[in-house]
């Protein structure tokens, strides 16, 4: 496969700017209509630690952050430190000296260019402007579009007043300048779009507030928890309006309460959190399930377990999101792959919610909730909406009466007859309590009978690739869009293989994991977890037998992972 | 009086009106029942309309309450009865809010929630029934029972000092502040009806004895103990207030009467004011939000 694509990492301290540089380079970038699929690390700290941006550029569509960088610009010694090993002859090397604080020795073949970030912005007597300098030098070098660019920087400078953005776009200027005055001797620089841009860019966290927000959100609670705050923000700018209310409760106990409260009142609602908050939940969660009350609840899965590692990537809430809660407790759990998921997804969270009266969780993770992609213009007249099912008024009022489809109709507060009590006390269908063996195997079996449905009610996972393969590939959440470049790649190497991307993660499509398993010779089940989550859960409900390929190191796999691995399997 | 939600929806019910046909399961000369007969006579007072009245409660004997008043009605989890209020009530603010619990679902487990129900004052009501024990568990101290009782975990008499729920809550800003006796359903229906009455968090505590566990606080010593505020006692006042139960509890006395009382903007006020200052509505074009993310 010929390369398109370039991928560049700024990497420094934090607090120096770091991250501002690389959302400059993303937005220019898809400004001038190119696709981009970022990747951030950052440290748990405020100040300080090590901090990476890494921006993936294409005028094609992109599915992941790539397997290494092809650009890396470092801002002090750390971040060379932490980067060395990944230079290889053809990288270009950008670098804050003379001047900076460390003098690097570049590996053979890697193509280095010394600019003096530090003191060409203290020259302009302005400590803060280092990364404009850097970003100048980048934008020289690498071709990434200077209009836009200044734009951009006019912009969000702006604000401050004519002073601050003249200094900037001064310092941007300067290291254009220093830059071409060096010799380039490397093959790297930005491809030009293919199409008009008719696209946007969001990171996972804020395409999770607006798919919310397109589903009709009423009410949104939550408690501070990285990575998982970006939603609340979100949600806090834009649902006031559209008249709707959020609250940032006292502990994901109550934020939860919340939301099931406000359920009750008849609204759409929502909380979003990570592993932590979830595991506190878990109470609330089967009130929910037993009351028949709906909710949504995005789990932002971070490094587990306790609290881990928390601004790192990992999929490994997937035990708690099926199984988390006291009891026999049902739900339905969603995974997204990437962020135009981050919205479809989160409308059909409400959706099945809505319909089926019960806790739909809908994953994401730590890589993903950062990470900014250019994604289509999300019409929202393309997202169906469903609303619950609602009592007619006729006859006498039984909140969980057993219909056809087990699905009883809610009344809300004011329904005229509706009086009925949600209760997390096992009850017969009028909701009075009741804890005969006969009435609570009826009503367990109501609560999990209205649920079988689900599976064929959700778009069937995708299967990538036709007929019968060497190798199958299952994948669940962001792992899916690496898989994607790596099964790309596999074929075009000669080799046959398939993918398999299961969006519906509970109830489980059982036959559609056997329909594609039978086409397959092998399976690989790649997850970012230490146990397999996914591949356990698989074993216990499937004939498949999958390998389970898992890594916990608080980061994602690479394409180059999976082929590696692939090809392993295909020996 | 200006107040909260219960003038939206009138009705005209007497006190057995509110009565449904699940019969209370309380033990005979549980202080509870009187609880009850004060919050029907308070409603049938004030004229809620059933069907706009949400009661809601967490878990514990005094937390089957909701299902012995006509009403919408939520029985949820052991000291969550608040927080799950607060979701109804900010996405409901036309509704009338009533919860209840007792001493170890709100100040022990649920505990943690009461700070915030009270500085956001949210609009509702919360009647605590406080028998400074733990009843459907059979008898464990709770943390509202004095220190000497020997109970099912405490053999050789408790070592923990008891707090005092009013004192809480005044500390913590509820706008409307109360304490009562089960066996005084005039006072107590008088207070539920101001606290319901009250636009904000209102907080009325009633000691409700338990003839089955406690046999320290029983009816007789919350009568002979209890000791009504004076006529003077200035409710708007809140230094006036923590003097009053700190000089009560000084005598070994129970502080009963309307502690304190101030108006000021609810939660949901707050929030409709934010959705007015940014222009919101439900017709608010969603484009003009998807396009901030436009590079």
């Amino acid at each position: 496969m010929s390369k398109h694509d370039l991928i560049i990492r700024v990497a420094g301290e934090g607090g120096e700017g770091i991250i501002s540089t690389g959302d400059l380079i993303t937005q220019a970038c898809a400004r001038a209509g190119l696709e981009v699929y970022t990747f951030k690390t950052f440290p748990a700290e405020i100040k300080g630690g090590y901090a990476m941006y890494q921006t993936r550029v294409s005028p094609e569509p992109l599915y992941n952050q790539g397997d290494t960088f092809d650009v890396l610009c470092a801002f002090n010694g750390q971040a060379y430190d932490l980067n060395r090993s990944l230079l290889h002859p053809g990288t270009a090397f950008v670098y804050d000296g003379p001047g900076g604080d460390f003098e690097p020795d570049v590996p053979p073949g890697v193509h280095a260019y010394a600019i003096p970030m530090t003191q060409t912005a203290k020259e302009m007597g302005n400590i803060k402007a280092k990364n404009m300098v850097a970003l100048g030098a980048l934008s020289q070098l690498f071709d990434i579009p200077e209009q836009a660019l200044r734009e951009i920087l006019s912009a969000k400078f702006g604000k401050k007043g004519s002073t601050v953005v003249e200094g900037n776009l001064n310092a941007f200027t300067r290291g254009r300048e220093l830059a071409a005055a060096l010799t380039k001797s490397d093959p790297w620089k930005m491809e030009k779009p293919l199409h008009d841009n008719n696209s946007v860019v969001l990171s996972g966290n804020d395409a999770v507030g607006l798919g919310a927000i397109i589903a009709g959100l009423d009410f949104f609670a939550a408690y501070p928890i990285t990575p998982a705050t970006e939603i609340a923000r979100y949600v806090a700018r834009h649902l006031p309006k559209r008249g709707g209310t959020l609250i940032q409760a006292e502990d994901e106990i109550a934020s939860l309460g919340q939301v099931l409260g406000a359920s009750f009142a008849g609204k759409k609602a929502m909380t979003a959190t990570s592993g932590p908050g979830l595991a506190l939940m878990g109470e609330m969660l089967g009130m929910s399930f037993m009351s028949e009350t709906p909710c949504v609840v995005v789990d932002v899965q971070r490094g587990g377990p306790s609290t881990g590692l928390p601004t790192k990537h990992e999929q490994s809430d997937l035990f708690m999101a099926i199984h988390g809660s006291h009891g026999d407790c049902g739900r339905i759990v969603l995974s997204v792959e990437g962020v135009g998921d981050c919205i479809g997804l989160t409308v059909e969270a409400f959706n099945l919610a809505e319909k089926y009266q019960c806790p739909v969780l809908l994953l994401s993770d730590g890589s993903l909730a950062f990470s900014t992609q250019t994604i289509p213009y999300p019409e929202p007249a393309d997202y169906p909406i469903v609303a619950r099912k609602t009592w007619d008024g006729k006859g006498e009022y039984q909140r969980y009466v057993i219909t056809e489809d087990n699905i009883s109709p809610m009344a809300a507060p004011g329904t005229p007859g509706g009086m009925h009590i949600a209760t997390g006390l096992e009850h017969d269908q009028a909701g009075e309590p009741n804890y005969t063996s006969a009435n609570h195997e009826a009503m367990q079996a109501k609560r999990f009978d209205k649920l079988k449905a689900v599976v064929d009610d959700f778009a069937p996972a995708e299967v990538d690739g036709e007929g019968e393969a060497d190798l199958g590939i299952i994948a669940w959440g962001s792992t899916i869009g690496v898989v994607r470049e790596a099964v790309a790649r596999l074929r075009a190497e000669g080799h046959s293989v398939k993918g398999f991307y299961p969006k519906l993660l509970w109830p489980m499509p059982v036959e559609q994991y056997e329909a594609f398993a039978a086409t397959c010779a092998k399976i690989m089940l790649p997850e970012v977890n230490f146990l397999g989550q996914l591949a356990h859960f698989v074993r216990a409900e499937t004939t498949l037998r999958p390998v389970s390929y898992t890594i916990c190191g608080g980061l994602p796999f690479t394409p180059a992972m999976i082929v590696g691995k692939a090809k392993e399997m295909l020996k | 009086m200006s107040c909260a939600q219960t003038h939206l929806h009138k009705v005209e019910l007497q006190s057995k009106d509110y009565k449904t046909d699940t019969k209370p399961f309380w033990c005979p000369g549980c202080g509870d029942h009187g609880v009850l007969t004060s919050i029907y006579r308070a409603l049938a007072e004030l004229g809620v309309d059933p069907n706009y009245l949400v009661n809601i409660s967490g878990i514990g004997c005094s937390s089957r309450l909701p299902y012995f008043v006509r009403s919408f009605k939520m029985h949820t989890l052991h000291g969550r009865a608040g927080p799950v209020a607060t979701g109804v009530q900010l996405a409901r603010p036309d509704l009338a809010i009533l919860v209840n619990g007792g001493d170890g679902d709100g100040f022990s487990i649920g505990g943690g929630h009461m700070p915030h129900l009270a500085r956001k004052n949210i609009n509702m009501t919360y009647v605590l029934m406080d028998n400074r024990v733990y009843g459907l568990t059979k008898g464990q101290v709770s943390p509202t029972s004095q220190r000497q009782m020997k109970a099912y975990t405490t053999p050789y008499g408790g070592v923990e000092e008891p707090l005092d729920p009013v004192l809480y809550m005044l500390t913590y800003g509820a706008s409307f502040v109360a304490q009562t006796l089960a066996t005084n359903v005039k006072l107590t229906a008088q207070l539920i009806k101001d606290g319901m009455e009250h636009k904000g968090f209102s907080f009325i505590s009633v000691l409700s004895h338990c003839p089955t566990f406690n046999n320290i606080d029983d009816a007789k010593f919350f009568k002979e103990t209890a000791d009504e505020l004076q006529d003077q006692h200035d409710v708007t006042d809140i230094d006036a207030a923590m003097h009053a139960v700190n000089m009560t509890h000084r005598r070994g006395r129970i502080p009963v009467g309307l502690l304190y009382r101030s108006e000021r903007p609810t939660l949901d006020e707050r929030m409709a004011e934010l959705v007015k200052q940014v222009g919101g509505s439900p017709d608010y074009d969603l484009h003009k939000i998807i396009d901030l993310a436009r590079p």
